[in-house]
């Protein structure tokens, strides 16, 4: 599946969450990640960032479609995301 | 094979990093790319790499493999993950088939004709039906692999002579020739040709197989990976003869695309982009698989003739070597 996720945590936890984020998604933005996951991978990611966040406080939101080819993306400015796959 | 994972192509010199667990690719305009441990199939370096073993231990962890291409192109080693598929029932069947002369008779002759007829396929023409007449009397009548071999080059000459046509005069092979490559079409061809034996290798990886025990290779050729070279005979017309066909009769190539100097040549730095963009392109290619009834793109079919030789080993079924059936 496709995954867009988005986080806004607190400034002290930031760091952990996008360390977490960083093993299964590519970095699209400041607080924002993107890429293809299996569902166990999903869950896994999930399940990780759970442990990692004040559930009272922070949040995470993740939208999921069942491919990149049901998401429409286009840029204003600069794109920050990653080259692709040829580097 | 992971239905999630991708190939990563490393045309620059770049250095290779563990980062919380994950990887960072450092390039020499100073902008690391980080790409998630997660989303790798396998990395293709075709330009000088530096990797320390704190990423390979976390390559090795996620099953990715790092190929290793020279700068002529030719596949100068991989680093794959330690074993987790092994499976001595497997092994031991593919021992016992490779020994018994008969039963590796009959894959190496399958896997003859059939890259014979793929490479017609791939090119179109019936200038290579008196050779594949050839071919198919002879083929018969060989009593080993060696002379299977040689048969087959007999074969591919005439193949590489054919394809010629097709070419424009710089680009024209002139007979194959390799370590090095003496011109750019030979160039172009070897290169490919090492990146479909790192795509057969990274399937033989995810089976059981070992990848050593051949059927139609030597057992002694250059002390590579005999299977991997076995698999790739039948994919190579695919991939290599017919993308250099089409990428000239579509003038996508440039002579600034290689760097040729005197009997020697090899792709430039925009070459390797380019060709690392026109193979990625041509892997991922869709067709309809008519006994899976589902769309299969041309890297699964690699990995699906890889399945094939190991139902060869466990339940006998008879290999029938890859063929493009659309």
């Amino acid at each position: 599946m496709f995954v867009i996720l988005v986080y806004d945590t607190a400034v002290e936890r930031n760091p952990h969450v996008l360390k977490t984020c960083r093993k299964y998604l590519h970095w699209t933005q400041r607080s924002v990640f993107q890429g293809e996951l299996t569902a166990g991978q999903y869950r896994a990611l999930m399940t990780t960032l759970g442990t990692v966040i004040d559930p009272d406080h922070d949040s995470i939101v993740t939208y999921t479609a069942r491919s990149p080819d049901f998401i429409a993306t286009s840029t204003l400015g600069v794109s920050l995301g990653g080259p692709g796959d040829i580097l | 094979m992971a239905a999630v994972g991708r190939t990563y192509w490393l045309t620059e010199p770049c250095r290779i990093r563990r980062e919380d667990n994950s990887i960072r690719v450092e390039r020499p305009d100073g902008s690391p790319v980080r790409i998630p441990i997660t989303d790798i199939r396998d990395l293709i370096a075709f330009d000088n790499v530096d990797v320390n073993t704190s990423a390979m231990s976390l390559l090795s962890r996620n099953g990715v493999t790092l190929h290793v291409l020279d700068h002529y192109g030719n596949h100068a080693g991989h680093f794959a993950p330690a074993e987790s598929m092994a499976s001595a029932a497997v092994v031991r069947r593919q021992v016992e088939l490779t020994a018994d002369t008969a039963a590796r008779l009959a894959v190496a002759r399958s896997l003859v004709l059939t890259t014979a007829e793929n490479l017609r396929w791939s090119l179109d023409t019936d200038l290579l039906a008196p050779a594949l007449d050839a071919l198919r009397t002879a083929v018969p009548t060989c009593e080993d692999t060696d002379a299977l071999m040689g048969q087959e080059g007999n074969f591919r000459r005439t193949g590489w002579a054919v394809l010629d046509t097709f070419l424009p005069p710089w680009l024209r092979l002139n007979g194959r020739t390799r370590r090095p490559p003496t011109n750019a079409g030979n160039a172009f061809v070897s290169y490919l040709n090492a990146l479909v034996y790192a795509r057969v290798l990274t399937a033989l990886r995810s089976t059981p197989l070992h990848p050593a025990i051949g059927f139609l290779h030597a057992d002694t050729d250059r002390r590579r990976n005999t299977l991997a070279l076995d698999l790739a005979e039948p994919f190579k017309p695919l991939f290599a003869e017919r993308l250099l066909k089409r990428a000239a009769a579509q003038k996508q190539l440039k002579e600034s695309d290689f760097e040729t100097d005197v009997g020697r040549a090899s792709l430039s730095k925009d070459g390797r982009k380019k060709v690392a963009a026109l193979v990625r392109e041509e892997l991922a290619t869709t067709v309809h698989h008519r006994t899976l009834k589902r769309q299969v793109s041309y890297d699964e079919l690699i990995h699906l003739e890889a399945l094939k030789l190991v139902r060869l080993c466990l339940e006998g079924t008879p290999y029938k070597p890859f063929r493009p059936w659309w």
